[in-house]
Formats: structure tokens, sequence, C-alpha cells
């Protein structure tokens, strides 16, 4: 696609690009906008999923809560939300906590809806099988109802995984000191074309690597999973 | 031998029954009206007494079990278990749905499906792993621990959910069509296990079931519904001899005057 | 209670409690910011917002700004959508193309669109081209992959039904394949109604094109007297969202109302359990019957109707993950 001998301004020969990435993402000054972006992601993740889980189990459980706050559950996950960024911007400056704070506000919500559904939509059988062996509530609900919602709420990780990935590089656009987004954006902003496209295959290796790896510890947690449909499909 | 005919309520064996019905009814409301399930079903069943429910289909027979397992309470009458109301699932019983498919629990293993019960219950790691290669191996199933339940043919599966019902002990096993998803042939060999399992646990069983002449083959007593809103059409009393035979008890002349004497019942009100 | 006023409540409860939860938040934030704790200069009073948000709906200026994002979105979502369903369709009838290709699209799928923005920009400037751009080829991914995956998914019994009927070429892809993937393709274009929104805004917000994002940029950058503004806009981005979400599921449920998915588990569960009327509520209501009531029978009159759009208003609310 893309000859070595590229001569347009805007789409270098992808040879210097492939230099640059050596020199300033493998071994140069960028590894410290790389680290910084993932520490980010990690994270604003990680509490994005916590609090995506947990919420989506509290609200199972409480019914009226559930029915009062359901639209507007729906409406923040709706919410684009890169739109928050200025608002976070004149709430938590720039740096560290704004970041984190956006990233796990925006990712929290396909989680915690996911988790919520995955619940609701347990077999009914698997829930009177779980009364009848006399399971008290919380036995019921973390090793009946969270499991079988697994698939679910796996699908819903998944999905804040992409939107914690756009959050991290939006938030590092504006007023930021270091990431990955600051790297692509000052690089446009002096014209390095080099770099920013560096920086955009960057992105690109993060987004495909965090899916493999998502991919792989999917496999693991739900074998049962997709062992029991393997078998259903083969027994049509 | 003796001959088929109405059967008294009276319960043999001795002290309270498992189970006592009485007048018990079941009614669902929904905009268009109530729908009556159940209207009057009055029955004993006494201890270590193994009683089939048959009657057509809409009879209510899972409701009927469904509020023997404390899952749903009666809308009017009294439903007792060990002489006490059933207010909610009680610790004594058993419960296996037709359903093992969605019953068991694919994310665990036979062995962890199994000791589930006894977990909850607070027994040590020991003991349940004693119970439970116990109870698998009642069942036929001694190999299979370390298996899936969805890795297993559908009786085996059957025979893991019966297993898991009877690992902590309970005083009655509930039945709701069990064999029903299953082939003929394993239905037999399933037919016989559960009285042998019942032989040896000495457990009540209340077993529901569309199919007169498992319902004959297994019972001492046969409880006849009528077809919606159900009642107690007539309670069987079984005579015929113990240990039965697939094909031996099925030959008796006494069993085909059972079979005709039942189907009659449930038919007549079709 | 009668039948009808049963229903009516039973309809209405959940959105009294909705309206007291929105009612108790707004208060709240009222109380927080008159109270002092929010401070003014960093976020806005609830009043400050609403009225500001009230003068933008007065002049052109809101309008416009929504007009500019839903061009964006519309045309994006339409190149992207239809390029994902051609391209995906013939790719999936053909297993060698199928074996072939699929490992770039997952790939290109993989790939965070926000990484695309920068090329967008210094390709197309900060431009309507540049924001369809951006949403086509967002939608175009994980879309083609769905159309794949649901025309292939076509049951095996189906498709020996089909050859036995003796239906192949363009009337066995009509009759028969489009309709068993239909359900896979409304998940696929449920999901990139969303993400179309979202790189539209990011578009704006970011790239600089016109609309809503640019709005809120704007007013972020005039310093904390336009801050009510801001937010106003994020508020209206919100319901966008909400709006073309919820008008997207509402016509789902019409256009796919033959297929079983949405008759449904709900209603097995209704059969063997007839006492969980609770998930089959929003379907029947939007009926304007009651779960379990024969067909003809419906909730007459006013009464009836004030249900139907009740029900139908919960689904386009409700969860949809």
């Amino acid at each position: 696609m893309w000859s070595a001998g590229s001569k347009s301004l805007y789409f270098p020969p992808l040879e210097s690009i492939v230099k640059a990435l050596w020199t300033q993402w493998v071994t140069g000054p960028a590894r410290a906008e790389f680290a910084s972006s993932l520490e980010h992601l990690a994270v604003g993740y990680a509490i994005a999923a916590a609090l995506g889980i947990g919420f989506g189990a509290a609200l199972w459980s409480l019914r009226y809560a559930r029915e009062a706050t359901s639209p507007y559950l729906y409406f923040l996950y709706v919410l684009p939300a890169p739109v928050l960024v200025p608002a976070a911007l004149t709430l938590f400056g720039i740096g560290f906590t704004m970041k984190v704070v956006l990233i796990a506000f925006a990712a929290m919500w396909p989680t915690l809806l996911n988790t919520l559904d995955g619940m609701r939509g347990v077999d009914a059988v698997k829930l009177d099988t779980s009364k009848v062996l006399g399971l008290p509530r919380w036995r019921n609900l973390l090793q009946v109802v969270l499991p079988a919602a697994g698939p679910q709420i796996v699908a819903g990780l998944r999905n804040s995984l992409q939107v914690a990935i756009i959050l991290m590089v939006v938030s590092e656009w504006e007023a930021s000191t270091d990431g990955i987004g600051y790297y692509i954006v000052n690089a446009q902003q002096s014209f390095d074309y080099v770099g920013m496209w560096s920086g955009i295959i960057v992105l690109a290796i993060i987004g495909i690597v965090a899916n493999l790896l998502f991919v792989v510890a999917e496999n693991r947690a739900l074998h049962w999973y997709y062992g029991a449909r393997a078998v259903e499909g083969v027994s049509r | 031998m003796t001959e088929p005919g109405t059967a008294s309520g009276v319960t043999e064996g001795t002290g309270t029954p498992v189970v006592s019905l009485s007048h018990v009814g079941k009614a669902y409301t929904s905009a268009a009206g109530t729908r009556v399930a159940l209207a009057d079903i009055t029955f004993d069943v006494a201890r270590g007494e193994f009683a089939c429910v048959v009657g057509p289909s809409g009879a209510g027979k899972t409701t009927l079990l469904r509020c023997l397992a404390g899952l749903m309470p009666p809308t009017s009458g009294e439903a007792l278990f060990e002489g006490a109301p059933l207010r909610s699932v009680p610790d004594g019983i058993g419960v296996v749905f037709q359903d093992y498919g969605r019953s068991l629990f694919p994310w665990l293993t036979v062995t962890r499906n199994v000791d589930l019960p006894l977990r909850v219950r607070g027994v040590r790691r020991d003991e349940r792993a004693r119970r439970v290669a116990e109870v698998l191996a009642s069942v036929g199933l001694a190999d299979t621990g370390r298996q899936y339940p969805w890795q297993l043919s559908g009786g085996m599966q059957q025979r893991v959910a019966i297993a898991r019902a009877l690992a902590y002990r309970p005083d009655l096993l509930l039945m709701d069509e069990p064999f029903a998803s299953v082939d003929a042939q394993t239905r037999f060999e399933l037919e016989d296990l559960i009285l042998r399992v019942r032989e040896e646990f000495g457990v009540t069983v209340v077993f529901v079931t569309h199919d007169i002449d498992e319902a004959i083959y297994l019972a001492d007593r046969v409880v006849v519904l009528s077809r919606s809103p159900g009642v107690v059409t007539e309670i069987v009393d079984v005579t015929l001899p113990r240990p039965r035979d697939q094909i031996a008890t099925k030959a008796d002349e006494a069993f085909a005057r059972y079979r005709e004497h039942i189907l009659g019942l449930v038919m007549s009100r079709s | 209670m009668t039948v009808t006023r049963f229903a009516l409540w039973y309809a209405l409860r959940p959105w009294l409690l909705r309206l007291g939860v929105l009612a108790a938040a707004l208060g709240l934030w009222q109380g927080l910011s008159a109270a002092g704790v929010i401070r003014s200069d960093e976020f806005p009073s609830m009043t400050q917002t609403a009225s500001a948000l009230w003068d933008q709906a007065k002049t052109a200026t809101l309008w416009t700004a929504i007009g500019q994002t839903l061009q964006g979105w519309a045309i994006g979502l339409a190149i992207g959508a239809a390029a994902a369903l051609v391209i995906g369709t013939l790719i999936a009838l053909n297993s060698f193309a199928y074996n072939s290709v699929i490992g770039v699209i997952e790939f290109f799928k993989a790939i965070p669109v926000i990484a695309i923005l920068p090329i967008g920009l210094v390709l197309w400037g900060a431009t309507l081209t540049m924001k369809f751009a951006l949403v086509a080829f967002a939608v175009f991914w994980p879309l083609a992959i769905q159309v794949c995956y649901g025309v292939r998914s076509v049951d095996p019994v189906v498709r020996d039904t089909a050859s036995v009927l003796r239906l192949r070429g363009p009337r066995k892809f009509a009759l028969v394949i489009m309709p068993s993937a239909a359900p896979f393709i409304a998940t696929g274009l449920r999901v990139a109604v969303a993400v179309a929104l979202i790189v539209d805004i990011i578009a704006e917000l970011i790239g600089g094109g016109s609309g809503v994002g640019e709005r809120i940029l704007l007013a972020e950058n005039a310093g904390p007297s336009v801050y009510p503004i801001m937010y106003a806009y994020i508020v209206v981005a919100g319901v966008l969202g909400v709006l073309l979400a919820g008008a997207f599921t509402l016509a789902e449920r019409y256009v796919l109302r033959w297929h079983e998915s949405q008759r449904s588990a709900a209603g097995e569960r209704l059969k063997t359990y007839p006492e969980r009327t609770e998930v089959t509520l929003a379907v029947s209501l939007s009926a304007g019957c009651w779960p379990g009531a024969h067909p003809g029978v419906a909730v007459r009159g006013a009464f009836g109707r004030v249900v139907g759009v009740v029900g139908r208003l919960e689904i386009a609310v409700l969860p949809a993950a």
C-alpha cells in the first residue's frame, strides 16, 4: 500500500516510520509516554471493572433502586464519554487524577449494564436449584448468579476496555504533559509527521495486543461456557 | 396381588406423614382474570413411601411440586412438611428437575456440583469428599468427578443431579418428570436406579410424571390429578411385589389392570 | 382494583420512582451549589446550567449544532453500514474469501479509532468530510464482522429445508439468509449507532469539526463564566445519544417482531413459571395488553393507550446491552 519511496509529506515512507518507532519508542524518550499512558489505562480500567461489577450486582439485589435509576444508567452509558473531557479538566486540572477519573467513569457503564443484564437473565431453573440446595443470599449471588452471568459480564468488560483505550488517548490530547496522546498532538503540531505516524502505530499495537490478551484471559475464565456450547452445537 | 381400586387416603407407617396437603389450591392472577392451576388437593405421603403423581398435561403437576418444595406458597389450603407449614424451602428437601441441563451448574465439575450443598451446610472437607464419592458411586458415576456436566451424556447428567439432591440426605426427594428428557433405554436404567437408591438411602419420594407405566412401576401409591383446575381424582394403592423388575413386573396381569384403571381416569376428563 | 387501574399503576409506578430520583438529584445539585459546597467557579449550579440550556435553545445555535452533529453521524453511519452490509455479505458467502480476509478485518477492528483521527485531520482538516469519513471507518469493521457472522450462522436445519424446497440464488438469499442473519445485523447496527455518535463527537471535540462537541470545546476555552453553557451542551450530547439509541431499539423491535428472539425467553419463562411476570411486562404493555392474557384482550381506551406508550418507553430506555 505504501511504497518505501513515498514522496507525500503527510504519508512519509514506511521505512522512516519504522525507524522512528525504534528510536523513539523502543529505545528512546517516548518510552516514558508509553509507560505513562499504560499506567492511566491500567488503573482506570481496574477501577471501572470493579465498580461496574460491584454496582451492577448491587443494583441487581435492590429492585427499587434498579427500577428508579435504570434510564439514568442508560443515559450515562450512551453519553459519548469524550464530551466530559473539558468538564474533567476544569474540575481536576491536568494530571494523573483527571485521566484516571475520566477513564474509570467512562469505562464503568458498559460493564455495569452488562453485569446487571446478565444477572437478571440468569435461568430461573438455576435460581430455583440454588434455593432448593439451601444457598444463602450471598452464596447465591457469588457462586450462582455471577458465574451464570459470566459470559455477559465478560462481553461488558471487553466493551469497557475499548472505551477505556479511547478515553486514555482523548484525555491526553489537550492540556496534557505526558502520554501517547500528548506525543501525537505534539508531533502533529510540530509538523513531525513521521513522529505522528509512529504514535498512531503504537496506539494500534496497544489496541491489538489488549484485544489478544483479553481473548486469552476470556478463554481461560469462560472455558466452561465455550466447552458447553461446543457440545451443544455438535448435538444439533 | 390385590385388585386395583379406590385407595384410602390413610397413611401407613409410623409417625407424622412427611408431607401433608389439605385442600391446597394455587391460582395465578393476571389481567384477563385468575387462572386456577390447582383447585383442591388433599393427600399425605408417609415416611419411606414412594408416591407418584400423574395427570394430563396442564393439570398443574409442576405447580404442585413447586408448592411441595416450598418454592411457591399455595393460595389456599395448607401444605405441611414434617408437620410444619411450608413457608420457604425447608432444610430436608431435595429436588431433581426435568431439565438437568439447566439445573446443573456448568462452571463446576461434577464433584463440585455435588458437594455444593454440603459446603453450604458446613461439612468439613474430608467428610465432604467421602460423602460425594459415596453418593456418586451409588448412582454409578464413580469416576466422573473431575469432568464437567456438559461432557456427560443426558442420562449421566441426570444421575449427577440425583446425586447432588441426595448428597445431604434429605428426608424428602421431589422429582419433576426427571426422566422425560432422556431416551427410553436410559429411562429404564434410571427407574431402577431410583428404586435402588431409595432403598439405600431410605428417602421418601414424590415423583411427578406423565408416563403412567413409569408411575405404576415405581410407586407405592399413585395420585391421579384431574385436568385444570386440578383436584385429586383418585389415589391408587399399588401393591405389586418388590423388588420390581422391568420385565417381570410389567408382564404381571395386575400391572395391566392398574394401567387400564389409571389410564381411564386420566383420559376420561379430557 | 380493576384490571385497568392495576395495569396503569404497574406501568406508571417505575416512572414515578424515576421522576422522584431525578427531582432529588437535581435538588441536591442545586442545594450543594447554593450552600457553596460546590465552588461556583468550578462547577455551575443546576439553575445556571438549566437557564444556559434554555437560552441556547431559544437561539439557533443549539439547533444548528445538533444538526451539524447529526449530519456527520448520519452520513458516516450510512456509508459505513452500507459498505459493511455489502462487503460483509459477499465475504461470508464465499469460504475462501472469508478465511483469507477475516484476519485483516479483525486486525483493523482492534485499532482504536482515535488513532485514525490525526490522519483524518491531516487529509481533510476540520470539515464535515473528515467527520463522516472517520465515522464510516469506525463503523465499518465491527459491523462487517457481525454481518459475516450472521450470514454464516444460518441454522443448518433451515439451510437444509431451503435445499429441499429448491430455493437457490437470490431467492434463497432474500428469503432464507437475510432473515436468519437479521438479528445479528441488528445487534451490530445498534452498536454502530452508538459508536458513530461517539466518533462524531470526538471528531468535533478534538478535531474541531462543527457541532455539539465543538460548542463544548468553545465554551471550555472561553472560561468559567461560560461553563454553564459547556455543561448544557454535555447534557444535550447525552440526550442525543439516548434519543438515537432509543429510536433504534424501537425500530428494531418493530422490524424483528416476527423473530423468535423477540417472542422470547420471556414467553417461555412465563409458561413454566407463571408467577414471573415482570420480565414480559414491558413487551406486553407496549402492545396494550397484559402478560398471559389472550392477545385479543387488551386494556381498553385511553388507559390502554397510556399503558402502551409507557411500555414502549420502557423498552426504549431499559438498559440494552
